[in-house]
């Protein structure tokens, strides 16, 4: 359903994306960690373009990009195919937690307001935010503005929700809430991406885990298998690192 | 110490607000005109569309680095000149569009400075739902930077309102004008132009709360 | 951008309407409406010896007559651009302005005045503006007629826009430069304190400025014409009677 061949990015002389290969299955819920800098966001934001990859080829269902020839046509067709939920949640500061979530509708999709307005509110209905509704994004609290983020992700109806870090802003009163809705999203079978610190939710959701460093994937596997048995040094330096600040055990 | 002629300061006031509403006029269809203009410059100059882009730097150079009296000459008196269809233009178009011409130059790099002052996850989030460079400009970008904007936007239809006074150099009176014909006749200047001055005052004071109501409103979306 | 098209289109749908609008339309008079006892506004009605000879003159050539006031540093580029068609503002002949306008015959002749605040004893003619700054108004012959003296450069000129006579008056400025005529009519009917110092130091004529063109000289002819008519019914000397109690259309 998705698939990255060969994906680099490179700044100048660095390489961020040393070749990534990644194949990723429909309703499959892939959970990437890894050090922090060593890429993992930066291979989301190369999906969508929000970043330039160097080289390399995107395919989104049916529709397959060499990066180096994308056309703005393509690159706009792939963002449409795909949606983003940002590590600073990023609501339209000037629109309320309604109208974030049916902005894509109303705007991209070019529905009629009360349309998009309508189906907008069954959305906050699924997330548990329906009281917030006619709420600007500066007066909700980080985790609410997160779960507005997700749903807005939702709204678009895309065939992967890439997950940039969702809760690492977050005090540790919200963080929960968002781990909570990321998990019903992903029993109903939603092809998710996501990059975060939460071993508890890659171990107890994912349906694989791949660990990124130096810009290259050093491991993958289901979570199990990953978190019990690292075959890899550097994996089981890192899960040695995390899980000693992170004392949930695995 | 002479005294102060208040008789004629009052016998005044009806004569020349019978101008203030062109000078009002010319301002506000100035200002209007220059906002559409210097949105447009600024989006060009952010997104950096090329030829437009070349273009804007080179427009607005000119219309901030040249006095606006010399601006209005030259199109007024001096295209004329080599172009005679030019002179079918009036005083008070032609004030008119030299307001909007120079004003949108200054306004552009305000409205740029704001737009490039607005979060880039703002503009990141918008393209991640499939905006496009136009939808996202249109709602999510300048509506934040127009709340940013504001103060210094409202500062320059203040001060347009005050270089309307030019026109009288092309041959249209307004308040300003009208002033000095009529001061010029009775040689009462203190009294007229203090008469004059409380009317601008008055002007600008209403502009003042008008500005507060509206950064009141735009700032609703913002208060915790 | 829209605006400016429209704008730009309105502009050509004019000219091209120009030639159906009628020949014989008023005669366009350009003044500046700052200069007393010849142009200004009273109660927003426009007054003056200017206004009533223009008045005579056009009732003559049995034209009506429109005033359009503008800063006299616009009152040429309106007359250059057609915009009006002569202005009446006190025009001096000089040979600068005949090589490019065509004049009438003069209206009024007059001289340049040295006027000084009441008080001031240093100042008794031209002779005494050595070392004192002088104003004149922007595009006036009169800051030419300073710059012609043998100690111009002992002079500090300063051209305004206006209001030179109150700048004396406050003692920014030692003295003005202005015709006598007007010179004299605002230190009797206004109340700022000045006199005048000396006698005049150069003659002018002044006459209405035209475009040379072949439409600019026939209505140049016209005007001479019924200037002379004018002139011959003592219309002109009663006006200028009226206004400075002397008859200053005649040499």
């Amino acid at each position: 359903m998705i698939t990255l061949k060969s994906l680099r990015k490179q700044y100048g002389s660095t390489v961020v994306l040393d070749g990534i290969d990644l194949a990723i299955e429909q309703g499959e819920i892939v959970v990437v960690i890894g050090p922090s800098g060593t890429g993992k966001s930066t291979l989301l934001r190369c999906i969508n373009f929000l970043e330039q990859p160097t080289s390399g080829h995107i395919t989104v269902g049916d529709l397959s990009v060499d990066v180096t020839r994308a056309t703005k046509k393509e690159i706009l067709a792939l963002r449409r195919r795909t949606a983003f939920v940002f590590q600073n949640y990023a609501l339209f500061a000037n629109k309320t937690a309604l109208e974030n979530i049916a902005e894509r509708w109303q705007v991209v999709d070019g529905w009629p307001k009360e349309k998009a307005h309508q189906k907008a509110m069954d959305i906050l209905e699924r997330i548990g935010l329906k009281d917030q509704a006619n709420a600007y994004p500066a007066s909700m609290s980080g985790g609410q503005q997160q779960r507005v983020g997700i749903g807005r992700a939702m709204a678009t109806g895309a065939d992967v929700i890439l997950f940039d870090e969702p809760t690492s802003s977050l005090d540790p009163e919200w963080v929960d809430e968002v781990l909570g809705l990321m998990k019903q999203l992903a029993a109903e079978r939603q092809t998710m991406l996501v990059v975060t610190h939460e071993m508890t939710f890659a171990r107890d959701v994912a349906d694989r885990v791949i660990f990124i460093d130096g810009g290259r994937i050093v491991e993958q596997g289901p979570p199990n298998e990953i978190f019990q048995n690292p075959q890899d040094p550097r994996t089981r330096d890192f899960l040695q690192k995390i899980l000693a600040t992170n004392p949930t055990g695995v | 110490m002479a005294t102060l002629n208040v008789d004629y300061m009052l016998g005044l006031v009806p004569v020349l607000l019978k101008y203030l509403p062109l000078t009002l006029e010319m301002a506000a269809a100035g200002m209007a005109l220059a906002l559409i203009l210097a949105c447009m410059f600024a989006v060009i100059r952010v997104l950096k569309i090329p030829v437009l882009n070349q273009f804007t730097i080179i427009f607005i150079s000119f219309f901030r680095g040249t006095p606006l009296l010399v601006q209005l000459f030259l199109f007024y008196y001096g295209l004329p000149q080599l172009f005679s269809a030019l002179t079918a233009i009036n005083g008070i178009t032609a004030t008119i569009m030299g307001l909007t011409l120079h004003f949108s130059a200054y306004m552009a790099e305000s409205i740029r400075a704001a737009i490039v002052g607005v979060d880039r996850s703002q503009t990141e989030a918008a393209l991640s739902i499939g905006m496009t460079n136009s939808q996202l400009m249109r709602r999510i970008v300048l509506p934040q930077a127009t709340r940013v904007a504001l103060p210094t936007l409202m500062n320059y239809f203040i001060d347009m309102i005050k270089a309307t006074s030019l026109a009288f150099t092309l041959g249209v009176t307004e308040l300003m004008g009208a002033t000095q014909k009529e001061a010029a006749g009775s040689f009462l200047y203190f009294e007229a132009f203090v008469v004059a001055a409380v009317m601008y005052w008055i002007v600008v004071e209403l502009l003042s709360w008008l500005q507060r109501h509206l950064e009141s409103r735009l700032n609703r979306a913002y208060n915790r | 951008m829209k605006s400016l098209l429209s704008y730009l289109f309105l502009a050509f749908a004019l000219v091209v309407s120009a030639p159906l609008m009628a020949k014989d339309g008023p005669l366009k008079v350009g003044m500046s409406g700052q200069y007393f006892p010849f142009t200004f506004v009273e109660q927003d009605v426009l007054k003056g010896f200017e206004v009533d000879i223009m008045d005579a003159i056009t009732q003559e050539m049995g034209v009506d007559v429109d005033y359009v006031t503008a800063n006299f540093s616009g009152l040429f580029g309106l007359l250059g651009s057609g915009r009006i068609d002569t202005v009446a503002n006190q025009i001096t002949i000089t040979d600068e302005r005949k090589a490019v306008y065509v004049f009438s015959e003069p209206y009024v002749y007059d001289g340049a005045q040295v006027v000084v605040k009441k008080d001031n004893d240093t100042i008794k003619g031209v002779e005494d503006l050595k070392g004192k700054t002088v104003a004149v108004n922007l595009g006036s012959n009169f800051e030419t007629l300073l710059r012609e003296l043998p100690y111009a450069d002992q002079i500090n000129i300063k051209t305004y826009e206006s209001n030179i006579e109150r700048d004396t008056a406050l003692g920014r400025v030692d003295a003005f430069v202005m015709d006598r005529v007007s010179a004299s009519q605002i230190i009797k009917d206004k109340p700022l304190p000045l006199k005048l110092a000396g006698p005049i130091f150069s003659t002018l004529t002044n006459a209405y400025p035209f475009k040379d063109t072949e439409e600019g000289r026939a209505l140049r002819d016209r005007v001479n014409k019924a200037l002379a008519s004018l002139r011959d019914k003592g219309t002109l000397k009663s006006i200028s009677e009226k206004w400075f109690g002397i008859d200053i259309t005649t040499p």
